[in-house]
């Protein structure tokens, strides 16, 4: 007999009272919610150690960018345009497509990739990344990330996060809050452990 | 009267400083689980849920892996059934020899630790690589994990300094933890991007949608494979969910109560494999299906592997994870162990004073010290009951059992206030080693309220 | 009502004056109490240690002592909460269905939520910590647990507030186990010593002059390190101060 009816048979003889799936309507009812959604992911994503910036009429999104990461040289995106309050803009600060490369290897040494987020949750300062592109190691290698969020996309809690996401054509995304980190060396906090070491949401 | 585990705990308080440093950090981490925990006003309720969903699917656990199996096949994953740790490495090795893998990266697995995969690898040639910071750190001192969520806790950056010397040439002396972490960034980069396959093991697995979703804070999962095409997941079969609202609790939970942040940096989501690449998913029982026919420890199957109950233990924040004899220290290590071999690791059930501060942090509910308490009832019928205390328990039954006994010990009791100390504290009386004797008084109240005394 | 007390062993024995304040306590509020002769211990330390058949013979005896009583009422938190968790239980076994388990307080519980007095006579002009025990916190529910999301509550306050002159403090980490654990401080001395002179700084760090708690158990392990370290603080059960005027 395959291991895998062994096991499955030994679950069923094992398997003594089956208890009822639990309703979570209540519970997400009464999940906590913010007046402020705004503010709120600000506030979180400063306590995750990052950033949310929030652009304003007349903002330009490269500009703004830029600003943020004066220094980055090798910009990755996919995006060509970043509709920022309704008006659509050309994102022409980013300096190669990440699916240009050969490997994802080539990816290393990239100062800074500015990806499309999906749904930001304001309780945790988390944003869904759904995986649009082959090379994904682009949103972990580079060493800054940013996050292009709209503000109408920002949801309360994980419960609305997962009514809204999905893993796309390409079977993959993630949650990404604020940048990479350990404390694995004493308990003292050090960010840019493998992932990026500084991420910054642009609210658009 | 002592254990392997009060013998270890006794050495590791040798070390004051390092004692205090132990318990004063881990206390650390529990405050902010505190604090997190009071931001959302419905986090009892969370908390019951949670149990609930665990209740729920450790309950249909045939129905929900076959339902996790079809959906993760028509991703485009293979699957996998380990009954044992041995399979499970075999399954690991026959997967990565057949793909010529000569470096494999891996990110924390305590299901990986549980069957001894990097001693079983290495010995047959394959290089392993931890890529969680504290992991690797350890693999390179060739120690084990003291504790499940931040498993170098035990070591002193000052030896992490001088071994990262020796490993990834760093400057001598310079024992700045973020200096020595991108130290590390740099060093396993490399080993990220040489890598021919990568491993990762599961938060949870999601029944319906047949993915499996890895919580990090670091990102080494996700580095590990966005880089080769080649992944390999493995769960023990209880980390099987229902479906994604189940997520949303889990997700809410597990980050705040392990380490007290909101959520963790990273809560990968891994459906489908790469295109080219392969997704091989390994589900792993190993003991597993047995504990549900155990009705007073079911619940340890609830578990999230957070580690609240060990931050919260005053046990093993004064004892440290190696004082206890199984892989998993604290509440839970200490149950999983007599699950997995009571008779090889008993003296685990010493390290607790029931103090129940366990079971209030658990975010899954499971009722760690009810359990370890129920543990002890059987110590005696394992044949491994401590046998002064079963000595001590006798005399009490048979002095307590009859109340003129009882009366004359009372009577007699406060002679032993006028003894020598010398006489009371000598090496048989544990009890001297930290204490000084109470104070017997001249009179009992029985004594008292017979001769009408209390009014 | 008719209330029998019930007085641990190792009050009968070490704190015979906790005892007799319970007594004076009870009495004072107009209780009808009566202290049935020859008890002796509920079990506990055997239970915990892993012996809990040795129990039965003493669960089944503490029964017959009390059942006639409309309540039971015992000034140890500890020793109460483990005949109402598990008398019934052990109990079973022998088919005998206890009839102590639902009537048994502990005398905190008892005065705070079925006497509910608005006034004592006490008066205790010193600076006491609270000693918040295991097993009063987490198992008999006197206060809220530093761990859940409930609101703050601690009916050892509450009492306490009720006498005069007295100033009310709690140790840092509220309710962190003072490492007694009944064979626990014997079998694991080291970390059971190191939990207690834990506590018993916090306890000092607050400036009062007295821990206070409504288990002697608690009190016993501390007050043995007190004077093996010769710390500048003294233990005292509840009762003691709540009985203070009488």
């Amino acid at each position: 007999m395959s291991s895998r009816e062994d096991i499955l048979q030994s679950i069923r003889r094992n398997t003594q009272i089956r208890y009822e799936k639990p309703d979570l309507a209540e519970l997400e009812k009464e999940a906590i919610t913010y007046p402020d959604k705004i503010g709120q992911f600000r506030e979180i994503m400063v306590q995750m150690g990052g950033r949310a910036i929030v652009a304003e009429a007349g903002d330009d999104v490269n500009e703004l960018i830029r600003k943020q990461y004066p220094e980055a040289r090798r910009i990755a995106s996919s995006l060509n345009t970043i509709t920022c309050l309704g008006k659509e803009q050309k994102l022409t600060c980013a300096t190669f497509h990440p699916d240009d490369v050969k490997k994802s290897g080539d990816l290393d040494g990239t100062d800074l990739a500015i990806v499309s987020g999906k749904v930001g949750v304001c309780e945790n300062g988390a944003v869904w990344v759904e995986q649009d592109i082959e090379q994904r190691a682009v949103y972990f290698i580079s060493e800054a990330l940013v996050l292009v969020l709209d503000r109408k996309n920002l949801v309360n809690n994980m419960h609305e996060a997962y009514k809204r996401i999905d893993t796309g054509s390409y079977g993959y995304g993630v949650f990404i809050s604020g940048p990479s980190k350990t404390a694995d060396i004493e308990q003292a906090l050090v960010m840019g452990a493998h992932g990026a070491r500084d991420v910054t949401v642009l609210l658009v | 009267m002592s254990t392997k585990h009060s013998n270890n705990a006794g050495k590791f308080l040798q070390d004051k400083e390092m004692t205090k440093w132990h318990d004063q950090t881990l206390w650390m981490v529990r405050a902010k689980r505190d604090n997190m925990s009071r931001q959302l006003p419905e986090w009892e309720r969370l908390r019951d849920m949670a149990s609930a969903i665990k209740m729920y699917s450790n309950s249909h656990l045939d129905l929900l892996l076959q339902e996790f199996e079809k959906n993760a096949l028509a991703n485009g994953a293979q699957v996998y059934w380990a009954k044992d740790a041995d399979e499970y490495c075999s399954i690991v090795y026959n997967i990565l020899h057949a793909h010529g893998v000569k470096h494999f990266i891996k990110s924390k697995s305590m299901l990986a630790e549980e069957c001894g995969l990097n001693e079983f690898l290495e010995e047959k040639g394959v290089e392993v690589v931890e890529s969680d910071l504290g992991e690797r750190i350890l693999q390179l001192m060739h120690k084990r994990p003291s504790h499940i969520v931040m498993p170098a806790i035990h070591i002193k950056k000052e030896e992490i300094g001088e071994l990262f010397v020796k490993e990834m040439g760093t400057e001598p002396g310079n024992n700045d933890q973020t200096y020595l972490t991108h130290a590390a960034r740099k060093n396993l980069r490399r080993k990220f991007i040489e890598a021919e396959a990568a491993m990762t093991g599961a938060n949870f697995a999601v029944a319906s949608t047949g993915e499996c979703v890895v919580c990090t804070n670091e990102g080494n999962a996700d580095m590990g494979t966005s880089q080769p095409k080649l992944q390999i997941t493995a769960f023990g079969m209880e980390k099987i969910v229902p479906d994604r609202e189940s997520l949303g609790v889990f997700t809410r939970l597990l980050a705040r109560s392990g380490t007290g942040q909101p959520v963790t940096t990273y809560t990968s989501h891994y459906r489908k494999p790469r295109h080219g690449g392969e997704l091989h998913i390994i589900i792993v029982d190993n003991g597993r299906s047995k504990i549900l026919a155990d009705k007073e420890h079911v619940k340890t199957l609830n578990c999230l592997r957070c580690g609240a109950c060990m931050n919260t233990c005053p046990v093993y924040r004064r004892s440290g994870g190696y004082s206890y004899t199984y892989f998993i220290p604290g509440p839970i290590g200490i149950n999983l162990g007599m699950l997995k071999a009571p008779l090889h690791y008993f003296d685990n059930v010493s390290a607790c004073s029931l103090c129940y501060s366990c079971q209030n942090v658990c975010p899954a509910k499971v009722d760690l010290a009810d359990q370890i308490y129920r543990w002890r009832q059987k110590l005696d019928d394992l044949s491994v009951a401590s046998s002064s205390k079963k000595l001590m328990s006798g005399g009490m039954k048979t002095l307590m059992e009859h109340p003129h006994l009882f009366n004359l010990a009372l009577r007699n009791a406060s002679v032993v206030n006028g003894m020598p100390k010398w006489l009371v504290y000598n090496g048989l009386n544990d009890w001297g080693k930290e204490h000084d004797m109470p104070q017997f008084a001249k009179e009992s109240f029985n004594e008292m309220w017979k001769k009408n005394k209390v009014k | 009502m008719k209330v029998g007390l019930f007085i641990p062993c190792y009050i009968n024995a070490v704190y015979p004056q906790v005892g007799v304040a319970s007594y004076k306590l009870l009495k004072s509020l107009g209780v009808d109490v009566d202290y049935p002769l020859d008890q002796t211990c509920c079990g506990q330390p055997m239970a915990n240690a892993g012996f809990e058949t040795e129990a039965t013979g003493l669960a089944k005896r503490f029964d017959r002592l009390f059942e006639q009583y409309d309540y039971v009422v015992g000034p140890s938190a500890s020793c109460v909460v483990f005949v109402r968790d598990h008398y019934g239980n052990l109990l079973a076994k022998e088919s005998h269905r206890c009839a102590t388990e639902e009537k048994i307080y502990d005398i905190c519980e008892f005065i705070h939520d079925v006497v509910k007095p608005t006034s004592l006579r006490a008066s205790f002009p010193h600076k006491v910590s609270i000693q918040n025990s295991c097993h009063g916190v987490r198992l008999m529910h006197l206060s809220s647990p530093s761990e859940l999301n409930v609101p703050y509550y601690n009916k050892l306050r509450d009492l306490l507030s009720l006498v005069d002159g007295i100033e009310v403090v709690e140790p840092e980490r509220p309710d962190e186990c003072c490492g007694f654990g009944g064979m626990f401080a014997v079998e694991e001395h080291a970390v059971s010593g190191q939990m207690g002179r834990d506590k018993v700084q916090r306890h000092i760090d607050t400036g009062a002059e007295y821990i206070v708690g409504a288990d002697s158990s608690c009190l016993m392990h501390q007050n043995g390190i007190i004077s093996r370290e010769h710390l500048p603080i003294k233990t005292i059960h509840i009762v003691e101060i709540l009985a203070s005027g009488l």
